[in-house]
């Protein structure tokens, strides 16, 4: 099982790159479905690295593709987003992790 | 899961811990309000001051595009009784308030942590130096706000 961590750790990574956040916000400004091509043509780069950008989006959870002929399709996974934004299981293992620490170190001091 | 956690159910966008402490208010409210021992169990804290309106910061593990600092603003500070400051990372703005009841005569402590907040941001324009992340027009925030 991936843990919260990693998959946040695969969503920020694959959104460092100023390319793939471009085409992510595009894709997410469109809402729905857009071909390679069309993407291609609002950026200054070629199609194969855009279909590159567009595989490690993928890879991350962030969209979904789809092949028709040879046309290539994405769209936003509305759920992409979500391990991003589930905080709570997160924070609910950190401050955990954190009082169990905390109770060592006042075993340490004094009074 | 930690033993002493006796938490009931978080619901909604809220976080709420209880912990049992076999050691004195006093105690745990240094552990909580001194920046060094802040650093030795939490996170290293730069800027801490018991101030209400003071801005800190966490260091946290980077991330690229995030440098791994959590902002933090003091908002309230009753001495051995309570401690409450915000709590801001990408995307999410939370409190986290800190509450400790003497137990056993004064001899423990039930410290609560109560974190607060837990929905996307969709008032602050992503970006900018604040995190030096610099995506996410007002639409995705929209997306993210409508997200389950």
């Amino acid at each position: 099982m991936v843990s919260i961590a990693e998959v946040q750790d695969r969503i920020f990574k694959a959104l460092a790159d100023p390319s793939r956040r471009a085409i992510f916000e595009a894709l997410a400004l469109r809402g729905g479905e857009a071909a390679v091509k069309d993407l291609t043509a609002r950026f200054d780069i070629s199609q194969p690295a855009v279909s590159q950008h567009l595989a490690a989006l993928k890879d991350a959870g962030l969209v979904r593709g789809r092949r028709e002929g040879r046309c290539a399709y994405y769209r936003l996974e509305p759920r992409g987003m979500k391990p991003l934004i589930d905080w709570i299981a997160h924070y609910r293992a950190f401050w955990t992790e954190h009082v169990d620490r905390l109770e060592q170190l006042l075993e340490r001091m004094d009074t | 899961m930690n033993p002493n956690d006796k938490s009931a159910p978080s619901t909604g966008d809220s976080l709420s811990m209880e912990f049992e402490l076999p050691h004195a208010p006093e105690k745990v409210w240094r552990a909580l309000t001194d920046a060094a021992l802040l650093a030795e169990w939490l996170l290293p804290v730069f800027d801490f001051k018991l101030d209400p309106g003071a801005a800190f910061t966490f260091r946290t593990q980077a991330f690229p595009g995030w440098d791994g600092t959590v902002n933090c603003r003091m908002l309230e500070i009753e001495k051995h009784r309570k401690l409450s400051y915000t709590w801001s990372v990408p995307f999410l703005d939370t409190v986290v308030t800190f509450t400790l009841a003497p137990e056993r005569g004064g001899a423990g402590t039930r410290l609560t942590i109560v974190q607060s907040g837990f929905k996307p941001d969709q008032k602050r324009e992503f970006g900018g130096a604040r995190y030096g992340w610099t995506m996410m027009g007002g639409k995705l925030a929209d997306l993210l706000g409508r997200m389950p």
